[in-house]
């Protein structure tokens, strides 16, 4: 018995309105579309789960039902049979759309019951809170939900899943509980472990089973066929597909993600020569948080590409590997040089440099100029006592902008916060190729960047790599990884599962190996 | 999207950067039109120079630190311990000066070395550890000096060292500009001031791009308590010994600092800024009370110049990444990085350290 076929029976007078309804939702930033006309379906007391390649408008897509963003005219939102005001979070929220991010909002040194209540709202005696009925109705919510939590713990003393757990019974708890009608879950288990997914997934069972429609975002493939009940798939903004989950095969479903694309050759890679020098970089036994070992060396010469679904271990590699964050066991060599784990400067005097994927909070610092960003890591050149030497500086800020066609032009002292995010990625690529690095350590370098500034960047990772360079480009973009790398190692589950080079390098079979498609063809 | 220019973020030549400036003229020329006797001599720039010279080499004691990401609240009581073991080692214990001001300054270094030590090896928030730090060295004052204070040294070198007049100006303007001039060319013309606006701006991204974001904090931390040590010498030296000088210090020299940061280079925490903010503000302060003859303008006046300061500053960039966060909003294909990457901007940009905001 499904589910939904409870709710059909407990409301006695037929079906219930569905609790999403879309049809035609488009969504454009500029001349970017990022949705077009999405028609999506998501029934009472089912969970529907959504997937998609990173920038396939998933994000924009909740962000448009949760009221962030205001979709294009001309499409519709129905919740529960009521149409929702388009770009008003409150009309979401007043029709019962509940949201769960993956940033969950918690409040970690707070208890699970103050958690709650902070949203739901404290019951009160005189001012005083009462402690007991708190207690009672947290408990009450928790149980709805299968959780077993003391409501007095602290928050974060709490496991990955339990947390979740705490968000979504937050979300569902409300002083008027049927009033729910979609609870939308953002890649809840993105950074959760293996052994925390089940008893998520028991909780989204669970509330699916009360009525409410739950549609669920997620990149496991397992976990669809696991607790979904339908799945519809994206890709570039349009649906692809909506279909019953039991009527799907693991291969259907990934060649439904990744789409026609199969034997795509890249120009680029294979022009690039491979060298038979020494190794310049080797990592040996590396391994960070997720990242549970790695292993490889990369040549002069080289690109070499790492891709990986998130919490594959991809994005604590090459920080790890530049000691930004620490690691807990391995080694890394440049030459001959053994690098000191956590000492970004040591690997930078090594001929190391790393782009790190969080441009802002990490790549700059946005408060200084362009130029002041471009120069920082190496210094000394222009120093000459007592001044460092400011007109050499600005010429070779401006002879910076030429190569790599920032714009504007002539903005070299301008704050780096008031360029475009392509433009501030140019710089602080500058920023390292100005040291003459013998590796560059590349994380997503062209995340959030404009198409003309992405094959700008390309252009300037090809031709570092033809002067001598090797580098490693660790990207969710696997086109990106295809044209640009000679060959890409796959990270599934904190461990190299592949090596893909020559014919086989193609962005099919790089998603297969990230997503882990069993029956895939020999 | 590299079609669209940024704005040119050049600030105008107008009131802008400025301000500070256009504000110091038309307190002149107020007062100068309302008490031109009293206001307009050469006494009054002279007393208002002289008497804030000091105050100035503390302002740029905390400038340092704060240009690095880091509070230094105990300045005031490192420069009231200064005037102590520098008067105590010449009256009391009978050295001669120069030995006596060389512990004193080298003392000073040692407590800054130690705030450094808290900060960075530590950990502890440079707000709370310096605060803490001024209390310790209260106590210690109160150790050096038996809870008395001391009688002033009667050597003539002593009194020579502040009590001269170059150009109609006590030396102690002199000395001030000095280090003012030193500061500015460390801070604005040499890798090392480079480093410190990097590590104040966004200490992360500083370390990952190879500087040394501990030494340099507690480099900035170690300056100010020297600097501090100075300041305490030429006053001991100017008025005598004092276990309360320094006190009245703190909130004159974090207005003078943050006013100052909205001048010249606005978002920077800067040498002249701090210092055109400092003398505008003492000017007006002279001039009210040149009018009224009350004395707690001085109060009512910084109180309020630092928390405009602030305000103003938090306005500027508040403005500035609403701006920014209107580029990546268009920028962003919906992949969600967007978001994340405007709520990273809170934590990281900006000069002010975290407990401005």
């Amino acid at each position: 018995m499904t589910p939904r076929e409870l709710v059909e029976r407990a409301d006695g007078a037929g079906p219930l309105p569905p609790s999403l309804l879309t049809r035609g939702l488009s969504k454009s930033f500029g001349l970017t579309r990022a949705l077009t006309g999405v028609d999506l379906r998501v029934d009472a007391g089912t969970v529907h789960a959504l997937l998609g390649e990173n920038g396939s408008g998933k994000s924009t897509l909740i962000k448009t039902l949760s009221g962030y963003h205001h979709p294009d005219p001309g499409g519709s939102v129905e919740v529960g049979g009521q149409p929702l005001q388009a770009g008003v979070a409150s009309s979401a929220y007043d029709l019962g759309c509940r949201f769960v991010h993956q940033d969950l909002g918690l409040v970690d040194t707070c208890s699970v019951a103050d958690n709650v209540a902070l949203t739901t709202g404290f019951p009160t005696r005189c001012g005083a809170v009462r402690r007991k009925a708190l207690r009672r109705r947290t408990e009450e919510a928790l149980q709805r939900l299968g959780l077993a939590l003391d409501p007095d713990t602290l928050v974060g003393g709490l496991a990955a899943a339990e947390r979740t757990g705490v968000a979504v019974a937050r979300a569902l708890a409300d002083a008027d509980r049927t009033s729910v009608r979609l609870l939308v879950l953002d890649e809840p288990t993105a950074t959760l472990p293996d052994t925390e997914v089940k008893q998520l997934l028991a909780v989204v069972r669970a509330v699916a089973a009360s009525g409410v429609g739950v549609l669920y975002v997620t990149h496991h493939l397992d976990e669809v066929f696991e607790v979904a009940d339908d799945v519809s798939v994206l890709r570039d903004g349009r649906k692809v597909v909506t279909t019953k989950a039991r009527a799907l095969t693991r291969r259907e479903l990934v060649e439904h993600l990744v789409g026609g694309e199969l034997e795509e050759v890249s120009a680029a890679s294979d022009s690039l020569p491979t060298a038979h020098a020494a190794p310049v970089l080797r990592v040996q036994d590396l391994s960070a948080g997720p990242l549970v070992t790695a292993n490889f060396t990369v040549r002069p010469g080289e690109v070499v590409g790492v891709a990986g679904l998130t919490g594959s271990g991809r994005e604590t590699l090459l920080p790890a590997i530049f000691g930004a964050i620490p690691r807990s066991s391995g080694r890394v060599q440049i030459g001959d040089v053994i690098l000191a784990p956590g000492r970004p400067d040591r690997a930078i005097a090594a001929g190391l440099t790393l782009l790190p994927a969080d441009r802002v909070r990490l790549g700059g610092v946005m408060s200084m100029s362009a130029r002041e960003n471009l120069t920082l890591p190496a210094l000394r050149a222009l120093w000459r006592a007592p001044r460092l030497r400011r007109r050499l500086e600005v010429a070779q800020a401006r002879t910076w902008f030429e190569r790599l066609d920032v714009r504007p032009r002539g903005a070299v002292d301008a704050p780096l916060g008031s360029f475009s995010g392509g433009n501030q990625q140019k710089v602080l690529f500058g920023k390292w190729l100005r040291c003459a690095p013998r590796v560059l350590l590349l994380d997503e370098p062209t995340q959030g960047v404009d198409i003309g500034a992405k094959a700008e960047i390309h252009r300037q990772i090809l031709s570092a790599v033809e002067a001598g360079a090797a580098a490693v480009v660790s990207s969710s973009d696997y086109d990106e990884l295809v044209a640009l790398c000679r060959r890409v190692m796959v990270l599934r589950d904190g461990r190299f599962v592949a090596e893909l080079s020559n014919g086989a390098l193609t962005v099919a079979e790089v998603a297969r190996e990230a997503l882990g498609s069993e029956d895939r063809a020999a | 999207m590299s079609a669209s220019p940024p704005a040119r973020p050049r600030p105008g030549l107008g009131f802008d950067r400025f301000s500070g400036l256009y504000l110091w003229a038309l307190i002149i020329i107020v007062f100068g039109i309302w008490v031109p006797d009293l206001f307009l001599t050469m006494g009054t720039l002279h007393s208002v120079a002289a008497q804030q010279a000091i105050a100035a080499i503390v302002a740029l004691a905390v400038l340092v630190p704060l240009a690095a990401g880091a509070y230094d609240l105990s300045v005031g009581a490192t420069v009231n311990l200064a005037t102590i073991i520098v008067t105590v080692l010449q009256a009391d214990k009978g050295w001669s000066m120069w030995p006596a001001i060389g512990v004193t300054v080298v003392a000073c270094f040692v407590i800054g070395a130690v705030n450094g030590f808290v900060v960075v090896v530590l950990r502890v928030n440079s707000f709370i550890a310096t605060l803490g730090a001024a209390s310790i060295i209260a106590a210690l004052q109160s150790i050096v000096s038996g809870q008395r204070q001391p009688l002033p040294p009667t050597s003539r070198a002593w009194s020579d060292l502040t009590q001269r007049e170059v150009l109609g100006f006590q030396i102690v303007v002199l000395y001030m500009l000095v280090v003012a001039i030193i500061l500015w060319l460390v801070l604005s013309q040499t890798p090392v001031g480079r480093y410190i606006y990097a590590v104040g701006g966004n200490a992360e991204a500083a370390r990952l791009s190879g500087v040394r974001t501990g030494t340099w904090t507690w480099f900035s931390l170690t300056t100010s308590a020297t600097l501090c040590g100075i300041a305490g010498v030429l006053y001991a030296s100017l008025s005598g010994p004092s276990l309360t000088f320094g006190g009245a210090l703190l909130l004159p020299a974090f207005a003078a600092v943050f006013l100052g940061s909205t001048q010249l280079y606005p978002g920077r925490f800067n040498v002249w800024g701090t210092l055109i903010a400092l003398y505008a503000l003492a000017t007006g302060i002279k001039g009210l009370q040149l009018v009224t003859g009350v004395q707690w303008l001085a109060d009512l006046f910084n109180g309020v110049a630092v928390i405009t300061a602030v305000a103003f500053a938090v306005w500027r960039q508040r403005k500035a990444r609403s701006k920014r966060d209107a580029t990546a909003s268009r920028r962003s294909k919906g992949t969600g990085g967007a978001e994340v990457d405007v709520g990273g901007v809170t934590p990281a940009s900006g000069q002010q350290p975290a407990a401005v905001r």
